[in-house]
């Protein structure tokens, strides 16, 4: 017995003690305490996370009356706060959130209108419209700053691609198409596509590009065009050309198969360019080209914007401090200065001069020309609910479970009615 | 003015259940009426901030039954929670009774049985996760090596094989949970009763079925009551496994309150949700009250 609860006493200091070992390492380099006023900014930044503290440490070396202290948690966990804290009113002073999820958090008072703290600041004519419309409530109200945008492109296995006949990537659908036949090869489970359709935002997010394509938008999504855009994916499916397991994928997960050569070609992200040239740096061997969606005959080139934005909670002690610290977070060198790091887009037109890696390296250049056909999600305070439907859609066309025009009008029951009430911008 | 002794000791047993009724009116009964409170009003995205939001009495019960898919979750949820119980409970009970004979290893063994019960819930869902994939998944993989199929089966693309996964991790679990009770209620029975029908000439069958089925019912019915209330209520391993999915075919009531409240900012939907799961517990919560109640009679 004794030796028994001695195992048990181990097992449990070990288990301590990983999350020990976790903990420390989670322990930033900020700048040591400057003796000014506390503010505490929630995010949910991974590989970005050493970007966003290096700011941090920055302004917090750069003055004595504001100290930033950063904090992670999980995207699902933060979005479960502010949800609690708009009850409760526990929240940060700064939060970060998804941009297409802000309005939907300003409906609910989570964030602080900072307009009049705005005012007379000219750097606010310099970011994009698109962004900066995220952060706003239907009166033109700003909440908070856009920090960073992304979009999606079609990254390429360009050995797969080349051993199947094709020396570039995709222009056009009918293309795409040939090419995801003609590099599927089932016997070794290699599908010419993969993408992320899970029951999430995500999901919303990858299929967006494709609505746009085929010449719906969301709005329009009950039309021939939209119904096509379900059936251009479904068909994918039916042909065999890309996995039904997509459904269940993240954009992550997504990757993960590309890199493990599963599809010769996947939806990707902005910042999945990181990815490849940090933890897959090894995996990924094989040349590698990303390009711009292909549209359809009827529709116009797409892709869709991503990105975060950093708000100023309910609540917080010091508006004016949060206000100034985003301010300097967002100058045009910093934004620039970030990105880089990250791997993002900048959110405001004189970052991108500043530095060249938008237009020297050739990934990034097919992203931020795709930023200025990309569409946004939104802003709509109902948003989770059009997103839901979008994606309930989506599924039900990949699963089989529904024609395309039968999902598409579930999805319109439920997306028509919530836009007569407050159409999107 | 002086108190009857009568009096002080009514006063001194009101004393000792004060921090239980304290604890039970703040922890529990506060969050209970301010959810019952919200399932009767529309408190939703729209009204939050406002406060426009207004008494709509049982709307939001009445939208809620009207609306397929939580139909489809209510269902999910007793089909999920009937599977479970039939599988773990008779699983447990095999366990419990071949375990609680004596034979070489049979404590180690019995203890790994144990680490399906000891994983927090997230890491059994991850690791079915995992284990029902399609194209990398051991389960597909070990199937197809026995020649059960022909080809991958798409487990969790498929609302029935991904119900019937999800009931299977969830047993992984309760199975350890219903024989660690099990075994309890079989260490209760004296030896003396089966030696005494070994000696009246009774065949293990009888003894299974007149000794041990009826010395054992207070505490089958204990761990049918609590496997069913554990298992109704469930929530991370859909949430982490196949949030709810494909297409709400493992949504369970929790899940689906949640996603109410907390993804589509439904609040007063979501709290009508978790009214329904409440009752259906608490109506068992009774039978089972009165069971005991009865038993102690």
């Amino acid at each position: 017995m004794k030796k028994r609860m001695a195992m048990i006493a181990a097992l449990a200091a070990a288990l301590m003690s990983t999350g020990m070992i976790a903990y420390a390492a989670d322990t930033a380099d900020i700048g040591e305490p400057n003796g000014g006023t506390e503010i505490e900014l929630w995010h949910y930044f991974e590989h970005e996370a050493d970007a966003l503290n290096a700011v941090c440490k920055q302004y917090n070396e750069s003055q004595s009356e504001i100290y930033v202290v950063p904090t992670f948690v999980s995207r699902e966990e933060l979005m479960k706060q502010y949800t609690i804290g708009a009850v409760s009113g526990e929240l940060p002073d700064i939060g970060m959130v998804d941009s297409p999820d802000m309005a939907s958090y300003i409906s609910l008072g989570v964030f602080e209108d900072i307009t009049s703290y705005l005012e007379g600041w000219e750097d606010i004519d310099q970011f994009y419209a698109g962004p900066l419309s995220s952060c706003k409530d239907s009166e033109g109200n700003l909440y908070g700053l856009p920090n960073n945008s992304n979009c999606l492109a079609i990254l390429c296995n360009m050995e797969l691609l080349k051993a199947a006949g094709y020396e570039e990537p995709p222009k056009t659908i009918e293309e795409f198409k040939e090419i995801c036949e003609a590099t599927t090869d089932a016997a070794n489970g290699v599908y010419g596509f993969a993408m992320c359709a899970i029951g999430n935002e995500e999901g919303t997010f990858q299929f967006i590009p494709w609505l746009y394509g085929a010449g719906a938008t969301v709005a329009s999504v009950n039309s021939e065009e939209g119904i096509a855009a379900f059936e251009t994916l479904g068909e994918l499916i039916e042909n065999g050309w890309m996995s039904k397991e997509v459904v269940n994928w993240g954009q992550g997960d997504a990757l993960n198969a590309w890199a493990a050569g599963k599809a010769a070609m996947l939806e990707s992200g902005t910042w999945q360019i990181a990815n490849l040239d940090g933890d897959l740096k090894d995996t990924v061997t094989w040349e590698y080209k990303y390009t711009e969606i292909p549209a359809s005959a009827n529709g116009a080139q797409a892709t869709v914007i991503g990105g975060e934005n950093f708000g100023v909670c309910a609540g917080a002690e010091n508006v004016e401090a949060c206000v100034d610290f985003l301010k300097f977070m967002q100058t045009a060198e910093s934004n620039a200065e970030w990105c880089e790091i990250a791997g993002k887009l900048p959110v405001r037109a004189d970052a991108v001069g500043l530095k060249d890696f938008w237009t020297a390296d050739e990934r990034y250049k097919v992203f931020n020309d795709s930023m200025d056909f990309a569409v946004a999600r939104g802003p709509h305070e109902s948003w989770p609910t059009i997103s839901e439907a979008l994606y309930t859609a989506e599924q039900a066309v990949l699963l089989g479970e529904k024609d395309a025009a039968t999902a598409v009008a579930d999805a319109a029951a439920v997306i028509d009615p919530i836009l007569a009430e407050v159409p999107l911008p | 003015m002086k108190m009857t002794i009568a009096a002080k000791k009514r006063l001194e047993g009101y004393t000792f259940i004060l921090p239980g009724f304290i604890y039970i009116l703040v922890v529990l009964g506060y969050p209970l009426v301010y959810n019952v409170i919200l399932a009767f009003r529309n408190v939703n995205v729209k009204t939050f901030k406002s406060g426009t939001d207004v008494f709509v009495g049982l709307q939001n019960f009445i939208d809620l039954f009207h609306d397929p898919t939580f139909l489809m979750v209510f269902k999910n949820t007793f089909v999920f929670t009937i599977g479970c119980l039939v599988f773990q409970f008779t699983i447990g009970f095999v366990f419990a009774l071949f375990f609680s004979k004596k034979f070489t290893l049979a404590g180690p063994i019995r203890g790994m049985i144990l680490v399906g019960y000891m994983m927090p819930m997230s890491v059994s869902a991850l690791l079915g996760k995992n284990m029902f994939d399609v194209s990398s998944g051991v389960i597909n993989d070990l199937f197809m090596k026995l020649h059960l199929i022909q080809q991958p089966a798409e487990w969790l693309l498929k609302g029935n094989t991904a119900m019937a996964a999800i009931i299977a991790v969830n047993c992984w679990v309760g199975i350890p949970f219903n024989m660690l009770l099990l075994t309890s209620g079989l260490t209760g029975i004296s030896q003396d009763v089966y030696e005494s029908a070994e000696v009246d000439g009774a065949t293990p069958l009888q003894k299974f079925l007149h000794i041990t089925l009826p010395l054992m019912k207070p505490a089958i019915a204990s761990v049918l009551m609590l496997g069913f209330i554990y298992t109704f209520k469930a929530f991370d391993l859909q949430f982490v496994m196949t949030s709810g999915g494909p297409l709400n075919a493992t949504d369970v009531l929790g899940t689906y309150s949640y996603t109410l409240s907390f993804t589509q900012y439904e609040f007063s939907k979501g709290s009508a949700a978790a009214i329904v799961l409440f009752c259906c517990l608490f109506i068992v919560g009774l039978f089972y009250l009165r069971m005991i109640s009865k038993e102690d009679d």
